[in-house]
């Protein structure tokens, strides 16, 4: 059982702020995933809650207590990395076992808990190879399961699934939440993988240059994104992100899209007039026939599928670049001419001088079909 | 695509002495019509990389003959293929520019300058690569050095265009529309492209045809579509597509009017006997066991059904992607709208026979697609 706090802190290097005043909370069993490019400060804030290096100024509790200036070896965390950083001298087994034996465990409970999690992991029968002798999914797993073994109450996993191919990483994405909840651990997650940070995050804590920029659900990330640079990162394809200026008629608040007029729902007073960014993911957009309100004309330009999604590129009559997105086996356009049309409710506007997003609320659309 | 672009005969690369040393592409044979884009597709040492080395002239063929337009190229040196290449190996000219490198064979070729400057214009912006036109390959990054290489070589006017690994380093945030443009920029033109990658989604993105090699060996050579609906083999079959196909043994067994696939756990697939076409039915009941393949986004949740517990539910913006337990293993489903559902939920599952690859239990070669046979 361990929360995390973290208050204020400061890390400097040199004359380099890479942590800027930062504070969070992560409840008790909770996954908080840190993403963000490389350079945020992830690892670093990682490095500090282990215990590995200090903070300049401020505080981190872990179950509540003040661990600040104890040791790391005396802090319960448990720690994966993404270069696997396995002793290659030692067995598979071996280092596995090597927080078992710091804790001076008896053999048998090391036998069996180094057998146990093994098991979990699907390395039971590598155990006695030396990591040169296991691939690089294998690899990875030990390292995982030596993370896990001690059953620490707070785990730290930087980046684990960086280094192995997609096959595995999408293998152990699925298999990761059962693991770590059935160990009932407090998980902080590093990665720089919008999809890893979705499915694995309670929460997610978007960070660049050493501050924390959104901190939300992975729904609230998606659907609510704090500005353009965050919407970005979420979402393949990329969001579309077109130049407009709202204006209101009798309907409500508009966007001009190729000469079409594209009403939006949500609150958008404070737009009208202003130069902003619309917002438009893939998905958010389909074919129509022409003639349909709303209809934009576009040229496509190419059509390039997309794990059971088809991408379309599209051109706007203006010249503007549009990707749209639909499920593989549904109709579209593959070439010439095409309309499509725009979920208004979807759309996200943003101020193009700040990025940041406009509308105290969002109105997120559940789409049909969401089952119970 | 009447005209034969590309024609690789009976192609044998060793490393070491012929029938001896490493025999690392295997009697390849392959014919590239004018105007496709084809990737080669596998993972590393499957003979993608060689093959394409020995279309460009940099290893030698050991065995075999390549044509390029219907003229034999495997004797030639490299430049007398008429070949425009993107790879490692062939970097950019450390002292030129960016624009340089661009214009360079284009200026070898005595085209007037503002033709050149068009040119490079008109890719530097498809390639978002207009702002370090005129810096030095070793200041700009890695994956800005990959879009320079690809300009260049896409920029020429050559029989064939020959792209090794192009997109692998380039950020994900502009990968999506950078594949919708060069797929338009070669369609447009006619260019006939090959192009090397270890990345499915890549080569399902944008070629017209992908030749799936493993082990040296040609495994396959289709549309990306009739891969994903009849893959040759297991391994095509779980190689493409991601998430990667569901795979599991099987038993046959039939009882009254019916066929039992029977899976570990004590579990069943139960079809009448009717809901296969003749010809399935009759391959299906001359085995014994077999080994069956379903595709994630055809695994449907029904009400009846196969009983399976959900061991996760991810949800990654627009599509959903649960595991579930089942027959001793683990089912992959893809939903394209956002599902609830809680971990350890009992959920059960059906499979139409239509979405049915059975694949042979001992050669992994495929018996059958739905109601085709392979």
């Amino acid at each position: 059982m361990a929360s995390l706090e973290l208050k204020n802190i400061v890390k400097r290097y040199k004359s380099q702020t890479v942590l800027d005043n930062l504070s969070l909370t992560v409840a008790d069993g909770e996954t908080l995933v840190l993403f963000g490019p490389s350079g945020a400060g992830k690892t670093v804030l990682l490095r500090l809650v282990a215990g590995v290096i200090d903070p300049d100024e401020g505080k981190i509790f872990i179950g509540g207590d003040d661990m600040t200036d104890v040791d790391a070896e005396f802090r319960g965390v448990g720690m994966a990395f993404q270069n696997f950083a396995l002793f290659p001298h030692m067995s598979a087994f071996d280092n596995i076992a090597t927080p078992l034996e710091a804790k001076r465990s008896s053999q048998g409970a090391i036998k069996a808990g180094v057998e146990s999690v093994a098991k979990l992991l699907k390395i039971a029968h590598v155990l006695s190879h030396k990591p040169r002798a296991l691939s690089n999914g294998q690899k990875q797993r030990t390292a995982l399961a030596r993370a896990l073994v001690g059953s620490p109450p707070l785990l730290l996993l930087d980046d684990p699934l960086r280094n192995v191919d997609a096959k595995l990483r999408f293998e152990m994405r699925l298999e990761l939440p059962r693991l770590l909840a059935d160990r009932g651990a407090t998980v902080v997650y590093v990665t720089q993988d919008y999809k890893e940070a979705m499915a694995l995050g309670d929460r997610i804590a978007v960070m660049s240059q050493g501050v924390i920029r959104q901190l939300g659900t992975p729904e609230q990330i998606y659907r609510e994104p704090a500005n353009i640079e965050i919407a970005r990162l979420f979402g393949d394809p990329t969001i579309n992100l077109l130049d407009v200026k709202p204006a209101r008629d009798t309907r409500g608040i508009y966007v001009g899209l190729s000469n079409v007029q594209v009403h939006l729902a949500g609150a958008y007073e404070t737009a009208v007039g202003r130069d902003c960014v619309i917002g438009l993911r893939p998905e958010a957009l389909s074919f129509v026939e022409e003639g349909i309100p709303g209809a934009i004309p576009v040229t496509v330009e190419a059509e390039t599928p997309l794990n059971e999604k088809i991408v379309t590129l599209v051109r706007t009559v203006r010249g503007r670049e549009i990707l749209v997105s639909r499920p593989a086996g549904t109709l579209g356009r593959s070439e010439g001419k095409a309309h499509i049309a725009v979920d208004g409710k979807s759309a996200l506007l943003f101020d193009h001088a700040s990025g940041d997003r406009i509308g105290s609320k969002n109105v997120v659309a559940l789409r049909n079909g969401e089952a119970a | 695509m009447s005209l034969s672009a590309l024609t690789i005969s009976g192609v044998d690369k060793f490393y070491g002495p012929i029938d001896r040393g490493v025999h690392a592409v295997k009697n390849l044979t392959m014919e590239i019509g004018k105007g496709e884009i084809v990737a080669l597709l596998g993972s590393s040492g499957c003979g993608k990389t060689s093959t394409l080395r020995m279309i460009a002239g940099f290893e030698e063929v050991s065995r075999g003959a390549i044509s390029v337009g219907g003229r034999q190229v495997h004797t030639l040196p490299p430049v007398k293929r008429n070949v425009a290449m993107a790879f490692e190996g062939y970097s950019l000219y450390p002292p030129l520019t960016v624009r340089e490198n661009m214009a360079f064979a284009l200026k070898a070729a005595r085209l007037p300058k503002s033709e050149v400057d068009a040119k490079v214009a008109s890719i530097a912006k498809l390639l978002e690569i207009e702002d370090i036109l005129e810096r030095y390959p070793s200041s700009i990054s890695g994956g800005q050095q990959q879009r320079a290489s690809l300009g260049r070589a896409l920029i020429r006017e050559a029989d064939l265009h020959l792209l090794d690994e192009p997109m692998g380093q380039l950020e994900p945030q502009l990968r999506a529309v950078l594949r919708g443009r060069i797929k338009h920029f070669i369609k447009e033109r006619g260019l006939t492209a090959i192009l090397v990658t270890h990345d499915q989604t890549e080569a399902n993105a944008l070629a017209d045809r992908i030749a799936v090699m493993e082990g040296g060996v040609l495994q396959q050579f289709d549309t990306p579509e009739r891969i994903k609906e009849r893959p040759a083999n297991l391994f095509t079959g779980t190689f493409v597509g991601e998430p990667p196909m569901n795979v599991f043994e099987a038993y046959v067994a039939t009882a009254a009017g019916r066929i039992n696939l029977k899976l570990p756990d004590g579990l069943s697939l139960d079809y009448d006997k009717d809901a296969f076409s003749a010809p399935v039915r009759d391959q299906l009941l001359s085995r014994e066991r077999v080994v069956i393949g379903i595709r994630p986004y055809a695994v449907r949740r029904s009400r009846e059904g196969v009983p399976a517990r959900v061991s996760a539910n991810q949800w990654l913006g627009d599509q959903t992607h649960i595991a579930a337990d089942f027959a001793g293993g683990s089912l992959v489903l893809v939903e394209h709208d956002r599902t609830r559902l809680d971990l350890g939920a009992p959920i059960n599952v059906s499979i139409d026979p239509k979405n049915l690859h059975v694949f042979d239990q001992a050669s992994g070669k495929a018996i059958s697609h739905g109601m085709e046979l392979a």
